[in-house]
C-alpha cells in the first residue's frame, strides 16, 4: 500500500495502518446508515469485512443509500453487492465475507470479528446483537435515528459503544423493558420509518470515529462506553444527560464469564 | 479450521499487571486463565477468556533452572478449577510473560514442560479446550488442545479487545 495513500491521516499513530488492516470489522445492515460506514472504512483502510443484509436496492432505497444508482433498482441489486462493490473500489485486497440475509441465521463470520457496527431498525434486534457481541467479545457500535412529532417534526438519533466488560445499552438507559415491550406489542416490526442521508451520515461517521479511536488511541481517551445523542433539528451531537446521572460503574446485566457457545448445563 | 483468541482488555491488564510484578525468587511469574470456546465457520473456534489466576507466591518452587516453576499446590488447584469448571466446559490456559517487546514464542524449557500439564487438564475437563498463552510487552500467542486433541493448534491470533484494541497475528510483528 503506498504511504501517500494515507499521508493525511498520519496523526492517527505510527503503525495505524497496520492496526487497521489487521481488525475485523462486521456491519449488520448496509442501508442508509451501513452504505455510509461501508464507505468510510474502506476510505480509512479497514481490510478485513464481514457484512450482512439480505435486500436489494428499492426505489424507496435511492434517497440515502451510499453508493447505490438509479439502475440499480430495476436490475434489484442486492445491497450486499453495492457495499462490495464500495470496498473493492477502494480497497482491491480487502476480504469480504458478505452474507445474504439476517446474521440471526449465519452467526459464525460475525464472530471473528474485533468490532461490530449495528444498523438494524429494531430494539430486540439491537438487543441480540449486543448480547451476540458481548458473548464472544466484540465491539458493538450502534447506530439509529428516527424522526418523530409533526410541526416541525424532529430529528434524533444515538451511537452507543457497548464493550464487553463495560456499561451495557440497558446500563445506559437506551434499551429498555418498555420499549422491547412496545415493540413486541408491535409484533416486533419497526415499521418504515423516516429516513434521510444526512442524519445517516452524521451518526455513521461517529461510529466510525469512535472505531478508529479504538482501534489507533489516538485521543489517548479512556472510552469504556459512549452514549451521543444526535439533534438533528440543532444539528449537535452530545454526550447523553442520562450518562451524567449515572449510579452504576459496572453492568449488572452481562456476566463476564457468559462467553462462548452456550452449555446446557445438566441440574 | 484455525483457531484465535480473545480476551477484554480489561483482563490483559489484569493478566499483565500480575505477571510483571517481582517474584521473591523466581525469575517471571505465571497464572491461569480461564476460557471457553465459540464456534466460528469452517470449524473454526474462538477461545473467549473470561477470569485469570493469579499464582500465589508461596506456591512456586525455587529452581534456578528455569525462568519459574509453580509447584504442586498450584498444579492441584488448576485441576480442582478445571473440575469445577466441567458443567460449563471452562478451559484453563497457562499463562506467562516474555519481557521484551515483539513477537513471541515457546522457549526450549516451554517446550519441554508446559505441554506436559495438558493430558491431566484433558483428562479432567475432557470436553473443554486447554492450552498455553505467551505474552510478551506487545504481542501474544497461544497454542490450544481441543477436548479429544493430542496436539496443539497455533492460535492465528489473539485479540485485546479493548482500548486500543490489539490484535496479535501468528508470525506478525517485529
Amino acid at each position: 500500500m503506498s504511504r501517500e495513500r494515507f499521508s493525511r491521516q498520519s496523526f492517527l499513530g505510527r503503525d495505524s495502518e497496520e492496526r487497521i488492516a489487521r481488525c475485523t470489522v462486521g456491519v449488520a445492515g448496509l442501508g442508509g446508515g451501513g452504505s455510509h460506514i461501508i464507505q468510510q472504512l474502506a476510505h480509512i483502510g479497514f481490510q478485513r469485512y464481514v457484512v450482512y443484509d439480505g435486500d436489494v436496492v428499492e426505489e424507496s432505497n435511492l434517497n440515502r443509500l451510499v453508493g447505490a444508482r438509479s439502475v440499480d433498482v430495476p436490475a434489484q441489486t442486492p445491497k450486499l453487492h453495492i457495499a462490495r462493490m464500495m470496498i473493492y473500489g477502494l480497497q482491491p485486497n480487502a476480504s469480504v465475507r458478505g452474507c445474504a440475509g439476517r446474521w440471526q441465521d449465519n452467526p459464525e463470520p460475525l464472530r471473528e470479528c474485533q468490532i461490530v457496527f449495528g444498523c438494524v431498525d429494531s430494539y430486540q434486534g439491537r438487543h441480540e446483537l449486543e448480547v451476540a457481541c458481548r458473548r464472544y467479545l466484540m465491539h458493538y457500535i450502534d447506530i439509529g435515528m428516527d424522526v418523530h412529532g409533526g410541526a416541525p417534526p424532529v430529528i434524533g438519533g444515538q451511537v452507543i459503544l457497548s464493550s464487553a466488560g463495560s456499561l451495557c445499552m440497558r446500563c445506559m438507559g437506551f434499551l429498555t423493558e418498555a420499549k422491547l415491550a412496545e415493540e413486541a406489542a408491535r409484533y416486533g416490526g419497526a415499521g418504515a420509518r423516516p429516513q434521510v442521508v444526512w442524519p445517516n451520515g452524521v451518526l455513521a461517521s461517529t461510529a466510525v470515529g469512535l472505531a478508529v479511536d479504538i482501534v489507533t488511541n489516538w485521543t489517548r481517551r479512556a472510552l469504556p462506553y459512549a452514549y451521543l445523542v444526535y439533534d438533528g433539528n440543532q444539528g449537535t451531537v452530545k454526550e447523553s444527560a442520562t450518562l451524567r446521572n449515572l449510579k452504576i460503574t459496572a453492568c449488572p446485566h452481562f456476566s463476564n464469564s457468559d462467553v462462548g457457545d452456550p452449555v446446557l448445563l445438566e441440574l | 479450521m484455525s483457531i484465535s483468541i480473545k480476551l477484554t482488555g480489561g483482563l490483559h491488564r489484569e493478566m499483565v499487571t500480575d505477571l510483571a510484578r517481582p517474584h521473591p525468587f523466581a525469575a517471571e511469574r505465571a497464572g491461569f486463565a480461564f476460557g471457553r470456546v465459540g464456534s466460528l465457520s469452517n470449524e473454526s473456534k474462538v477461545i473467549l477468556l473470561c477470569l485469570y489466576h493469579s499464582i500465589p507466591d508461596n506456591q512456586y518452587v525455587d529452581d534456578p533452572t528455569v525462568g519459574a516453576r509453580i509447584g504442586s499446590e498450584a498444579i492441584t488447584w488448576a485441576m480442582q478449577a478445571v473440575y469445577y469448571g466441567r458443567p460449563g466446559r471452562e478451559g484453563i490456559f497457562h499463562v506467562h510473560m516474555h519481557p521484551h517487546g515483539g513477537r513471541t514464542g515457546m522457549s526450549g524449557v516451554d517446550r519441554r514442560e508446559l505441554p506436559r500439564l495438558m493430558p491431566g487438564f484433558q483428562a479432567v475437563g475432557r470436553d473443554a479446550a486447554h492450552g498455553i498463552i505467551i505474552l510478551s510487552l506487545d504481542h501474544g500467542a497461544g497454542w490450544v488442545w481441543l477436548p479429544g486433541s493430542k496436539e496443539p493448534v497455533a492460535a492465528s491470533t489473539v485479540s485485546v479487545i479493548g482500548k486500543p484494541l490489539r490484535v496479535f497475528e501468528k508470525g506478525v510483528g517485529r
